[in-house]
């Protein structure tokens, strides 16, 4: 008999069966503190990277050290890892919405090394999506190293994601908002406290490792009622600078497609135009962190000309770096998208209305940071809360509600859907708990399948078709060859409703001259919410599932109803 | 309820060989195959408590214009109906996922790793990975088709063993082939494996369904092999060690796939033997 291993089954545990909300904590605080760390080793990595090529950069070739870096990282991911490119964010929502939050072992790192190829090496990317990735993927491992169920698994992912965001921006309040918002998309209370945990968990260990310090700290703004209208400008900047990057992005990433050359090519191609661009606007290297606290404290040197140059030319690099096969993510570079917006509109305003009293361009860039990040996230509440926490401004909390909100709902208005949701959503795949797509994809055909159905023979005679009627209760007949098995058809009780008071045709008439030959049926296969369809359009209230020939048994909107209740039950009963 | 069986067709003339095991396979159990012709050298398997990332070789995308028409070609003259099957969803743009709702699936020794395809003969680490995943029996073809007349079980008197029984004996009553039983004793006696059977029920099936049991108390176990039939089935369970426990401390599982040329079904500790 096999031994047991008690340890590696926490959840079977009588203490944390009542409530399994201690055991999703207690390992929490593991997941985030091992997501903390990833953070911070990136971190270590890209400052060591950064500062390892600092000495190449003024050298006539430097530009291809992107191209070197994106080639790199291309085919660390490509070949050796076997992984595709991108930031990874839609695969852990995607594996949240279908299966759990199941996540291969190897995106724990795999991410994490080529990411900092990429950035180290000068592509415009951020460090934040692939440590996401690493986060939720540890998450992942953990919970199915101790045997947890699906809802366990996800909230653990959750917890990854939110320590490596906690870790990364020492900003554990946004890890636990961007999780919510971002990736698991419910605000439900067995989640949030295990979260929050791993959230300080994460940030927590990056303090003790990296110190606790502000990543763009300010000197403190003051805010007037002209900031605020202000503000509103900026907010529908900000709003189209979203979706030019989205769109930038993805079109970019459309050209690449359709270029037949192998990736790590097209990744060092795309490296090297970020590097030549480098070469005049040096602003767009890397992850840029550097520009920012520039404008943050409002010592950016250029006019209102280069910061629109600027503003620009990040958009141009990222698309490149990122559409083109570099690994990283996109929240650095909406960070300083934003930040060139603000400052531009700063500018621009102090230049037509010179008298206006206006705060300090610092602020705005700030806005402007908050602004993309909600419009192209499509999540306010963690717009507000990064800037927030990553500034410590918090004197500026007005204008930044403002920004975030309208740049959401205009960017909305155009781009209904967030950058990380839009790819999921176009192939159908993002399915959120409770909703109607979730709660059917996760209802298979054969959980809903009535076998007590009553097949006939083709050559049955009416007679004893309505003998058979009088002592049952169902409404359809599948026809099957009696000799063979095959399925042939169907009898509904509305065909036969015209020969039930003609007596005549009882000995004359056969099933197989009333049934339909040619009915809709079901496949194993098939999704149940196409199968509901057909039934709306059709207005059937069952249909045969045949399988290779064979009638298998029936699907019925009433079976289909009570399974549904009973699902949808099972994933909102998890809210508290 | 319907039994099927999948399988990753490769359009070459090993794959061709692995093809036709799968499909008489599934013309003696009477299940339906699925048949999944890869656009990438990647798919996913998301299982219970697993993910599997499958890397297939370049062979497996050789000519796919004439893929299809060769499976169907093949089926047809093994009198088995071919369903071909899509991927269910994508993960990423270039790596599907399959789905892993079958009751049997085939999977060649070189579906991923590199080692077993240059032939150490250890069952690869994705391989072991799916057998310790899967709720189904995994089948491993041998390297050329020849048809089994009879099923070997290999039982040793663990749960998983258990399984393997329940399984064989499955697989007995559906293609009415004769059912062998091989047990490496050592020191217990025959006695200790009949009292197994009747806890779990199975005695009075296994004295009418098996024709003769091997039964060793003494030899090397890989020396007994030799009383394998050439030409039978052989089915055994998985305890679902890893790789490096099993390198370390010896696998029935390896010895048995690294000695006998036989078709393998393995059924691994998550394989659900009441279901049938």
């Amino acid at each position: 008999m096999r031994k047991t291993i008690f340890w590696r089954y926490p959840a079977r545990l009588s203490f944390f069966r009542m409530d399994d909300r201690l055991l999703l904590i207690s390992i929490g605080v593991i997941v985030g503190l091992f997501s903390g760390l990833a953070a911070v080793g990136l971190n270590r990595s890209l400052i060591f990277m950064l500062e390892g090529l600092y000495h190449l950069r003024h050298l006539w070739w430097a530009f291809l050290l992107p191209a070197a870096g994106a080639m790199a990282s291309s085919i660390f991911l490509e070949k050796i890892m076997k992984e595709g490119a991108g930031h990874g964010i839609p695969e852990v929502i995607y594996s949240v919405s279908r299966y759990g939050g199941l996540l291969r072992f190897r995106s724990s790192f795999s991410r994490l090394i080529s990411s900092s190829l990429t950035i180290g090496s000068g592509g415009s990317a951020g460090p934040e999506a692939p440590v996401v990735m690493s986060g939720a993927a540890i998450g992942s491992t953990i919970a199915r190293f101790f045997y947890l169920n699906d809802r366990q698994r996800t909230t653990l992912v959750g917890c990854g994601t939110a320590g490596a965001i906690a870790g990364i921006f020492n900003a554990p309040l946004t890890g636990l908002i961007f999780t919510m918002e971002i990736i698991l998309g419910e605000w439900s209370m067995v989640n949030i406290i295990p979260i929050a945990v791993a959230a300080v968990a994460g940030a927590e260990i990056s303090r003790i490792l990296q110190g606790n310090s502000i990543a763009f700290e300010s000197s403190g703004f003051h805010i007037t009622g002209v900031d605020l209208f202000a503000s509103l400008g900026l907010a529908v900047v900000a709003a189209f600078a979203s979706i030019l990057l989205t769109r930038g992005l993805r079109r970019m990433h459309g050209v690449s497609v359709k270029i037949k050359i192998p990736m790590w090519v097209k990744a060092s191609i795309g490296g090297a135009a970020v590097g030549l661009l480098g070469f005049f606007v040096p602003e767009v290297l890397g992850e840029g962190y550097h520009s920012i606290h520039d404008m943050i404290q409002g010592v950016f040197k250029g006019g209102i000309g280069i910061a629109a140059l600027a503003f620009f030319a990040k958009i141009f690099a990222t698309s490149l770096t990122l559409g083109w096969g570099g690994s990283g993510g996109i929240f650095a570079p909406c960070l300083v998208i934003g930040s060139f917006a603000g400052l531009a509109f700063h500018r621009l305003l102090a230049f037509g209305f010179p008298g206006t009293p206006l705060v300090n361009e610092g602020c705005f860039a700030l806005l402007g940071m908050a602004g993309l990040i909600s419009g192209i996230l499509q999540a306010p509440l963690t717009g507000i809360f990064l800037i927030l926490e990553i500034t410590a401004s918090y004197e500026v909390m007005l204008p930044l509600i403002i920004v975030s909100v309208i740049s959401t709902t205009v960017t909305h208005y155009f781009e209904p859907d967030s950058f990380y949701h839009k790819d999921l959503k176009e192939r159908g795949e993002l399915l959120r708990p409770g909703t109607d797509s979730r709660v059917l994809a996760d209802i298979g055909i054969r959980e809903v399948i009535e076998t007590d159905c009553i097949t006939v023979s083709p050559q049955m005679l009416l007679r004893e078709f309505f003998h058979l009627l009088k002592h049952s209760t169902r409404n359809y007949f599948p026809v099957e060859d009696p000799e063979t098995g095959e399925f042939l058809g169907i009898v509904e009780l509305g065909d036969v409703r015209s020969y039930i008071f003609n007596t005549v045709m009882y000995d004359t008439v056969f099933v197989e001259q009333i049934m339909n030959s040619n009915p809709d049926v079901v496949h194993y296969d098939d999704n149940l919410a196409d199968v509901l369809e057909t039934m709306d359009a059709k207005s059937r209230f069952s249909m045969p599932v045949v399988s290779n020939n064979r009638f298998v048994g029936m699907v019925s909107k009433a079976t289909l109803l009570d399974k549904y209740r009973d699902e949808l039950n099972v994933q909102t009963s998890q809210a508290f | 309820m319907e039994t099927t069986f999948f399988h990753v067709f490769r359009n070459t003339p090993l794959g061709r060989e692995i093809f036709m095991q799968s499909l008489y396979f599934c013309k003696h159990t009477r299940a339906s195959i699925k048949i999944y012709i890869p656009e990438f050298t990647k798919f996913l398997m998301y299982f219970d408590n697993d993910v599997v990332q499958v890397d297939l070789d370049e062979s497996y995308l050789t000519q796919p214009t004439t893929a299809r028409s060769h499976a169907i070609a093949l089926a047809v003259e093994a009198g088995v109906e071919p369903f071909f099957i899509p991927p269910m969803n994508f993960t990423a743009l270039t790596l599907p996922d399959v789905s892993v709702d079958f009751d049997f699936m085939c999977c060649p020794r070189s579906i991923s790793d590199f080692s077993s395809k240059i032939s150490l003969g250890h069952i690869g680490p994705r391989v072991r990975r799916i057998v310790n995943a899967a709720r189904f029996p995994v089948l491993i073809p041998s390297s050329q088709f020849k048809e089994w007349k009879s099923i070997m079980v290999f039982f040793g008197g663990s749960a998983n063993a258990v399984n393997a029984l329940n399984l064989g004996l499955y697989l007995s009553r559906i293609t009415e082939l004769p059912l062998d039983l091989f047990t490496q004793a050592g020191e217990l006696s025959q006695a200790h494996f009949i009292e197994i059977l009747k806890e779990h029920y199975i005695d009075e099936e296994v004295e009418a369904s098996v024709r003769k049991w091997h039964f060793f108390q003494e030899g090397k176990f890989e020396h007994n092999l030799f009383d394998v039939p050439h030409n039978a089935l052989a089915v055994l369970g998985a305890y679902g060690h890893g790789l490096v426990k099993e390198m370390l401390f010896g696998s029935t599982m390896e010895m048995v796939q690294s000695t006998l040329p036989n078709p393998l079904l393995i059924a691994g500790p998550n394989y659900l033997a009441g279901s049938r």
